[in-house]
C-alpha cells in the first residue's frame, strides 16, 4: 500500500515539465563546472612540469654567463617551488586562482619577492571560477527551491486540499511524503554527480571523499529546511517563492558580501606596504652605512657562519652584499609578523560568522578539504620561506669562501614541490550545518502541525 | 491618450506601496543601498588614506637618500601606489582583485601585488556589497516583484478584458505598467543619486571635477535605462504569460541564469578560448627575445660588441676607460632601452590576450544587458580592467624614465676610470635626486573611457530598442484571454 503511494507520488513528480528543466540543467551545469574545474588545474599542472625544465635549463644558461662569479650567480638564479594542486582542487577551484602556485625566489632578500603575483586577468577573478562546489553551493538550493516552494500551497490553491483533508487523518504525511521524494531525487543526483565527479578527477574514495560527501548532502538538507520552514506558514505559492528566494539572495550573496566588508574594515592589513617599505630601507640604507652595521647583527643572526672570514678592507664583496639582503628581511620580520597577525584574525572572524551561515561553512569547507583556501596558501609561504632558508645557508659558506662554482651541488637543485603537512579537520563546519538544519526543521514541524 | 497611461501608471504606483511585502522589500533595498553607500565611502577614504599615506612616505625616503652612485638609486627603484578613483566608492569593480603597489627598478619589471583578494579567505567569493552591486543584481529582482503579476494578474482576475474594452489599448497598458514599475524603483533610486552626489562632492572636497560630473551623469543615465529594460522585460513577460506564477518562475530563472551563471561562464569560456600564458613562460619568452636582440648580461654579445667597436672608432681611442663618458652607463642605457622596449611589447600582448578574454562577456551583453551595464559602470568609475592595464602602462613609463634618468646621470657625472677594489666607492651629490619628481597615476578622460567602452555602450542601446518595439508590437501577438484549460 505504501510503496505504490510513494510510486504515485514519483510519478506526478517526474510528470511536472519543472522537475526536469531543474535536472537537466543541474546535471548539465554540474559537467560544465567539472570540465571548467578540471581544465584551470590542469593548466596550472603543465605549467609546474614545464617551470621544472625550465629551472634546469635558466640554471645552465646562469652558469655559463655568470660561473666565474659565484656571488653573481646567485644573485640571478632562480629556485622554483610549486604548490602542486592536490586531487581535490579541481573540485573547489578555491584561492587558486588568486594566489600563485608557483614562486621562484633568488638568494636575496625573500620578502620583496614572496608576494609577487601570478600573471591574471583581474576581471577573471572578479566573475569567479566554474566549479563543481558553485553548482553545489549556489544552484542546488535555488533548484531545491523550484521543487518544493509549493507543495502545500499548489493543493490549495488547485482546490484539492479540502478533498485529501477529507479522506486522510494525517495530512502532515501527505506533506512528508512529497517532501521526501523531492529529497531522494536531489540526493541522487548529488550522489550521481559526485560518482562522475570520482571518476572524471580520479578522486579515490577515501575518508575526504565521504567528509565531502557527507557536507554535501547536509547543506542540501538544510536547504530542504529552510524550504520546510517557509511552506509551514502556509501562505500562497508566489508568497512562497518570493521569501525562499529573498532567503536565497540573503544567505548566498547579500550577507557575505557584507560580511566580509565588514571584515575588510574591521582588519585592514597596511602592514602588507609597511612590510615592503621595511625590507626595502632596511637593505638599501646599508649601502651608506659602515659594513659593521650590517656584520654584527648578521653573525649574531648566523653566528655559525662567523668563522668564514670578513673582507673588511674591500669596498664591495658579496660577503657584505648577502648580509645586506639579510638585513633587509630582518627589518620586516615585525611587520611580517603582524601581517600573519591580522590574516589570523580575519580567519578567527570568517570561522566564528560561518558557524550561523551554512552557505559560508560550504564554501570554507570544501575549500579546506581541497587545500585551495587561505591557510594553505600561507602554508606554502611558509614552506617556501623554509626552502629558501636552506638554500641560503647551504650556500652561503660558498659564497662568503668566492669557492668556485662548480664545486658546489648546484646542478643537483630541482624545481622543489611543496606537500601539505596538516590534515584538515571540519566536524565543526558539519556540526554547525547540522544544528542549525535540525533547528528549521522543527520549527517547521511544529509550525505546520498547528497550521494544518 | 497618454492621460490614460499616466492614469495607468499612476495606479501601479500606488499599488506597490500599499502592499506590506512590497514595502517591506522597498525598505529592505533602500536600507543596503544605504549601508553600501556608507561602507563604500569609509572602504573608499581609509585605502585612498593608507595608499596616500606610504606614497608621500616613499617620496619623503627617496629625497633623503644620501650621495651615492646614480646606479644604486636605480635599484633603489621606486614604489608607486595605485590610487583610487573618487568614483569608485560607487562600484568597486576590479579594485578587490587589482593589485595596490608596485615596485619599479632598474632592469627588471614586476607585478602589481597587494590585492585585497590575496588577504582574503573565500568569503569574497561571495562578491562584495557596494552601490552598484545592490542597483545591478538587488533592484531587478525587486522590479521582478513588483512586475511580474502586472498584466497576468488582471488577465486571471479578468479585468484585463475589460480594461481592454475601455478604450485602453495594449500599448497604453504595457508603457502605464512600465512607467509606474519605473517610476517606483526611482523613488528610491532618486534620493540615493542625491546622496552620492553629495558624497562624491564632499571626497573631492567641493571641488567639482567637470571630469568626474560627467561619468557620474553618464552613471545616472545608464543605470535609468537599465532600470527601464529590467521593467519593460518584467510586464512583457507577465503579458506574455498566463499565470503569475509562471511568470514569476520565468523572471527569477532569467535573474539567476543571466546574473549568476552567465558572467561565470562567458568568462570560463574567454580563459578556454583564449589561454593566457603563465608567469615563467611570459618571462622565459622575453628573456629569450633579449638575448636575441643584445644580452648586455653576456660577454661575448654580438650586439654590445659592435657598439663597442663603433665607439671606439668615433672617439678614436682604443680602450673604452678613455671615452669622455662613463661607458658602463652608456651600456646600461642602451640595456634599458632593448630590455623594457620587449618587455612592453610582451606586456602589451598579454594584455591584447586578456581582453580577448573580457571580450567574450563584452560581446555577451547583447545577450545579457546586466553584463553591459557592469563593463559601463565598472569604467565609468575608473575600476575597470583597461584602468588597471593604464596604471600599469604609467608606472612601466614612469620606471623606464627613472632607470634613463640615472643612467644619464652616470654617463654625464661619473668618472669613466672605476675605483680600485678598497678605495671608496664613486657618489654623486644628493641634491641630483630631486629632479626625479614624484610618480603621480593620471585617469583617463572621460572620452576616451566612452570611446573604449563603445561596444557595452551599443548592446545597451540596443536592449532599449529592442524593449520599446516589442512595447509597441506586443499587442498583434499577446493573447488577452486566458486559455480555457
Amino acid at each position: 500500500m505504501n510503496k505504490s503511494i510513494y510510486t504515485l507520488e514519483f510519478k506526478l513528480f517526474f510528470r511536472n515539465t519543472s522537475t526536469w528543466i531543474g535536472i537537466i540543467m543541474l546535471s548539465f551545469m554540474g559537467f560544465a563546472g567539472l570540465y571548467f574545474g578540471k581544465t584551470f588545474i590542469k593548466k596550472q599542472e603543465q605549467v609546474i612540469e614545464k617551470a621544472a625544465s625550465l629551472q634546469k635549463q635558466q640554471t645552465a644558461q646562469n652558469i655559463s654567463y655568470f660561473g666565474k662569479d659565484i656571488g653573481l650567480f646567485f644573485y640571478h638564479n632562480k629556485f622554483s617551488v610549486a604548490n602542486p594542486p592536490g586531487t581535490w582542487a579541481a573540485f573547489a577551484n578555491g584561492q587558486r586562482d588568486v594566489n600563485p602556485y608557483l614562486i621562484s625566489v633568488t638568494m636575496l632578500g625573500l620578502e620583496g619577492q614572496l608576494y609577487d603575483t601570478d600573471l591574471s586577468n583581474p576581471l577573471s577573478l572578479l566573475l569567479g571560477k566554474m566549479d563543481l562546489s558553485f553548482v553545489f553551493i549556489f544552484l542546488f538550493p535555488l533548484v531545491i527551491i523550484a521543487f518544493s516552494y509549493n507543495l502545500l500551497s499548489e493543493q490549495k490553491e488547485s482546490g484539492i486540499w479540502p478533498l485529501l483533508n477529507a479522506q486522510i487523518d494525517n495530512t502532515f504525511l501527505i506533506i512528508w511524503r512529497k517532501f521526501l521524494v523531492r529529497l531522494i531525487v536531489i540526493f541522487l543526483l548529488a550522489i550521481v554527480l559526485m560518482l562522475v565527479a570520482a571518476v572524471y578527477l580520479k578522486l579515490p574514495f577515501d575518508a575526504t571523499f565521504a567528509v565531502v560527501l557527507a557536507l554535501i548532502l547536509l547543506y542540501l538538507t538544510f536547504w530542504f529546511a529552510v524550504s520546510f520552514v517557509v511552506i509551514s506558514i502556509n501562505k500562497s505559492s508566489n508568497f512562497n517563492a518570493s521569501v525562499l528566494i529573498a532567503v536565497w539572495v540573503l544567505l548566498c550573496i547579500v550577507v557575505p558580501a557584507s560580511l566580509n566588508l565588514l571584515l575588510t574594515k574591521k582588519y585592514p592589513v597596511p602592514e602588507a606596504l609597511q612590510n615592503v617599505i621595511n625590507q626595502r630601507e632596511g637593505y638599501h640604507e646599508k649601502w651608506d652605512m659602515d659594513k659593521s652595521v650590517t656584520m654584527i647583527p648578521f653573525f649574531k643572526h648566523y653566528p655559525e657562519l662567523k668563522k668564514y672570514p670578513f673582507p673588511d678592507a674591500k669596498t664591495f664583496s658579496w660577503y657584505w652584499y648577502y648580509g645586506m639582503q639579510q638585513m633587509g628581511d630582518d627589518a620586516a620580520v615585525a611587520s611580517r609578523l603582524l601581517i600573519e597577525k591580522k590574516l589570523a584574525s580575519r580567519q578567527y572572524f570568517t570561522e566564528v560568522v560561518a558557524l550561523f551561515f551554512p552557505s559560508i561553512q560550504m564554501q570554507l569547507g570544501v575549500n579546506v578539504l581541497a587545500g585551495t583556501d587561505l591557510d594553505s596558501h600561507l602554508d606554502f609561504q611558509q614552506a617556501i620561506r623554509k626552502y629558501h632558508e636552506s638554500v641560503r645557508l647551504h650556500f652561503y659558506p660558498a659564497i662568503f669562501t668566492s669557492a668556485e662554482l662548480k664545486n658546489t651541488d648546484i646542478e643537483t637543485y630541482k624545481l622543489e614541490k611543496h606537500t601539505p603537512q596538516n590534515v584538515p579537520a571540519i566536524w565543526i563546519n558539519l556540526l554547525s550545518i547540522t544544528t542549525l538544519t535540525v533547528i528549521l526543521a522543527g520549527l517547521g514541524y511544529f509550525s505546520l502541525k498547528r497550521r494544518i | 491618450m497618454s492621460n490614460i497611461i499616466t492614469t495607468i501608471a499612476k495606479q501601479t504606483f500606488k499599488a506597490a506601496f500599499s502592499t506590506k511585502a512590497t514595502m517591506a522589500l522597498i525598505i529592505l533595498l533602500g536600507l543596503s543601498l544605504c549601508m553600501a553607500t556608507y561602507v563604500g565611502w569609509q572602504n573608499y577614504k581609509s585605502q585612498q588614506n593608507q595608499r596616500l599615506h606610504y606614497k608621500e612616505l616613499v617620496r619623503a625616503q627617496w629625497l633623503a637618500k644620501p650621495d651615492k652612485h646614480p646606479h644604486r638609486m636605480a635599484h633603489y627603484g621606486y614604489l608607486a601606489f595605485r590610487e583610487k578613483h573618487e568614483l569608485s566608492f560607487f562600484d568597486f569593480g576590479i579594485e578587490s582583485f587589482a593589485g595596490v603597489s608596485i615596485f619599479l627598478e632598474a632592469h627588471k619589471q614586476n607585478t602589481v601585488n597587494f590585492s585585497e583578494a590575496s588577504f582574503a579567505n573565500g568569503m569574497l567569493r561571495f562578491g562584495e556589497i557596494s552601490v552598484a552591486m545592490v542597483l545591478q543584481l538587488l533592484v531587478p529582482l525587486l522590479i521582478f516583484f513588483l512586475g511580474y503579476n502586472s498584466i497576468s494578474a488582471e488577465r486571471e482576475s479578468g479585468t484585463l478584458k475589460i480594461l481592454l474594452c475601455q478604450n485602453v489599448s495594449w500599448k497604453q497598458l504595457l508603457w502605464g505598467k512600465t512607467i509606474g514599475i519605473i517610476s517606483v524603483c526611482l523613488s528610491i533610486f532618486l534620493p540615493l543619486i542625491l546622496l552620492t552626489i553629495l558624497l562624491w562632492a564632499s571626497l573631492s572636497n567641493w571641488q567639482i571635477n567637470p571630469d568626474s560630473g560627467l561619468r557620474l551623469l553618464l552613471l545616472i543615465l545608464c543605470y535609468s535605462v537599465y532600470f527601464f529594460i529590467v521593467s519593460a522585460i518584467t510586464v512583457l513577460v507577465s503579458a506574455y504569460h498566463q499565470s503569475s506564477r509562471a511568470a514569476l518562475t520565468t523572471l527569477l530563472a532569467c535573474w539567476i541564469f543571466f546574473m549568476v551563471i552567465m558572467p561565470r561562464v562567458t568568462q570560463a569560456i574567454g580563459d578556454k578560448i583564449h589561454p593566457s600564458p603563465s608567469k615563467i613562460e611570459f618571462a622565459n619568452a622575453i628573456s629569450a627575445d633579449i638575448s636575441k636582440q643584445g644580452d648586455s648580461h653576456n660577454p661575448d654579445d654580438t650586439h654590445y660588441a659592435s657598439i663597442k667597436d663603433s665607439l671606439l672608432k668615433a672617439y678614436h681611442v682604443d680602450d673604452v676607460k678613455k671615452l669622455p663618458f662613463n661607458y658602463g652607463g652608456y651600456i646600461m642605457a642602451e640595456g634599458e632601452k632593448i630590455s623594457s622596449k620587449i618587455y612592453s611589447n610582451h606586456q602589451r600582448l598579454l594584455n591584447a590576450n586578456f581582453e580577448e578574454q573580457n571580450r567574450i562577456t563584452m560581446l555577451s551583453g547583447f545577450l545579457n544587458p546586466y553584463l553591459s551595464l557592469k563593463n559601463i559602470s565598472m569604467a565609468l568609475t575608473a575600476s575597470d580592467f583597461k584602468t588597471f592595464v593604464d596604471f600599469q602602462n604609467q608606472a612601466e613609463a614612469y620606471r623606464y624614465q627613472l632607470a634613463q634618468k640615472m643612467n644619464k646621470l652616470q654617463i654625464d657625472k661619473m668618472s669613466n676610470i672605476s675605483p680600485g677594489k678598497t678605495d671608496k666607492p664613486l657618489a654623486i651629490s644628493r641634491s641630483n635626486w630631486a629632479q626625479q619628481p614624484d610618480f603621480n597615476y593620471k585617469f583617463t578622460r572621460l572620452g576616451t573611457v566612452l570611446k573604449s567602452e563603445m561596444l557595452a555602450l551599443t548592446s545597451l542601446l540596443c536592449w532599449l530598442m529592442a524593449v520599446v518595439v516589442m512595447i509597441q508590437c506586443t499587442a498583434r501577438w499577446v493573447k488577452t484571454i486566458p486559455n480555457q484549460n
